[in-house]
């Protein structure tokens, strides 16, 4: 669609990779509050300030749904929110996930293809209409925000 | 003779353990600079204001140096704890159970990053040869509440660290021309990849808890770097993870500088005879206002001291400044109640 691709790398050392979770369009989450499962938030790229997004065009390798990076400074539009799917109340640091699109109802995943030159290895990032293994995904690397407590109050001294 | 020889003995013993038993015995309150009922936060900023200024490459002609800044780490470790406080404040250093002792170089990377004691521009003095990971910077969102009264947020990172592993690996990959000799005056030129053999290293992800500061006072785009807990490089040092401050903004209070500003609507009456009222500050104090003249819409006051605290100098503070609305009737009055309203404010107000 021309605009800007996402691509799964293998090497863990570059700050190309940082993701942020943040909430929808014009609700923005509480700083150190734990996600719920099935709540709806955006995923952008850090770098770039561009939200992890897709729609009905297809993916240049594998024919599923193209998956990019839109918008400008972090806002973009509506279809760049996605529902954390997990079990139990929040998601888990540890525990695999899997992202499921608002709007189309597509599924993030990397099933192997890969790019010739000029990103030679890296993989297509894709929307899959179902679950399976190839649309789980799991926090590695990151910085995680812990809840702070409010400031004290004068008159609970 | 031999006896009392005997008590005197005893008693220089005694004394001398009760004089060593004091000495050793080291007043953590007093080492961080905090008052016995002084909270979790006020200890961890106690901490990160004397880590930075006791550090001892920072006090390389002090021999006491060392001594104190290991102080500084006990008293640390210990208050920071709720229940080695609790044991330190019922008996004392010598009433600590064994089996603490977190390093301090990792309380102190808590709160600065793996190589935090390069602060103040030693690291660009570093051989700019070496090759650095990249950094990160992450925007931190703070509320108006903390930035008048401060506060710490405690932050994971897992990242992967460069660790040695048995065998080599190639490093320093290059391309370059070799030429070959294919017979008496002819030459080939091909191009080779060359590289390095270096020590084998992997990258292992490992997690630790930092601090952040949300110093009173702080400012948009403000930057709290976390020196060494930014991205590896495989041949190199980590880059940096840096927090930017970003403040919210507040639904009462609207910040410019070190003032504050709000509006608080006042009725017709109240704008005509005075009023007195409480206004809740950021901390939850309240901000007594009496005015007892007449006021117009628009008219503002100002409560010096009410404002934020400077970063620079937190004694210093800046002003609030209040905007009064006044509210009119919603509905039209019909013409009984307007000529009501009339003889009224004849009354009140003078015609001359």
């Amino acid at each position: 669609s021309g605009q800007q691709s996402v691509t799964g790398v293998e090497s863990a050392d570059d700050a190309n990779s940082y993701w942020q979770i943040r909430g929808k369009p014009a609700r923005p989450c509480q700083r150190g509050s734990a996600i719920k499962c099935g709540q709806p938030i955006r995923i952008t790229h850090m770098k770039t300030s561009r939200n992890l997004h897709t729609h009905h065009f297809s993916s240049p390798l594998s024919n599923n749904q193209e998956v990019s990076a839109f918008g400008e400074n972090g806002e973009g539009d509506d279809l760049d929110v996605w529902t954390v799917q997990c079990d139990g109340i929040y998601w888990d640091r540890d525990e695999p996930v899997r992202f499921k699109h608002v709007g189309t109802d597509v599924f993030l995943g990397i099933t192997g293809e890969q790019y010739g030159h000029p990103i030679r290895g890296q993989r297509e990032v894709h929307g899959m209409s179902t679950p399976n293994q190839h649309n789980l995904w799991r926090t590695m690397e990151g910085v995680f925000i812990q809840p702070s407590q409010e400031p004290l109050r004068h008159d609970e001294l | 003779m031999a006896k009392k020889g005997i008590n005197i003995w005893n008693a220089c013993c005694l004394l001398l353990y009760i004089i060593t038993a004091v000495l050793a015995s080291r007043d953590f309150y007093k080492i961080l600079g905090v008052s016995k009922t002084a909270t979790i936060r006020d200890i961890k900023k106690a901490y990160r204001k004397l880590a930075l200024q006791l550090h001892p490459d920072r006090n390389p002609d002090d021999p006491k140096a060392q001594d104190k800044f290991a102080d500084l780490g006990a008293a640390y470790e210990v208050l920071s704890d709720e229940e080695k406080r609790k044991q330190y404040d019922m008996y004392g250093e010598d009433g600590l159970k064994e089996g603490h002792h977190s390093s301090h170089n990792d309380i102190f990377s808590s709160f600065f990053g793996d190589f935090g004691f390069m602060f103040g521009g030693n690291r660009q003095q570093q051989d700019r040869n070496i090759p650095r990971g990249n950094d990160i910077v992450l925007d931190l969102e703070v509320t108006l509440e903390e930035v008048y009264s401060g506060n710490f947020v405690e932050v994971v990172r897992n990242k992967p660290v460069a660790k040695e592993a048995p065998g080599k690996r190639k490093c320093n990959c290059r391309q370059e021309m070799r030429t070959t000799q294919l017979g008496p005056g002819r030459f080939q030129m091909t191009q080779e990849m060359v590289c390095d053999e270096c020590p084998n290293v992997k990258l292992v992800n490992e997690e630790r808890t930092l601090e952040v500061e949300i110093e009173q006072g702080v400012r948009d785009e403000m930057e709290y770097p976390f020196i060494g807990e930014g991205e590896p490089h495989i041949d190199g040092e980590p880059g940096d993870l840096r927090f930017r401050i970003k403040v919210l903004k507040h639904p009462v209070f609207e910040r410019r500088g070190d003032d504050l500003y709000t509006n608080v609507t006042i009725s017709l009456v109240e704008a005509l005879v005075g009023f007195e009222m409480d206004i809740v500050h950021l901390d939850g104090h309240k901000v007594h206002i009496v005015r007892d003249k007449i006021t117009k819409p628009g008219a503002r006051m100002w409560k010096k001291g009410e404002g934020l605290p400077n970063f620079d100098n937190i004694n210093i503070r800046g002003s609030l400044i209040i905007t009064f609305d006044v509210e009119f009737p919603q509905t039209q009055l019909d013409d009984q109640q307007k000529d009501g309203e009339k003889t009224e404010l004849k009354l009140v107000v003078p015609v001359e």
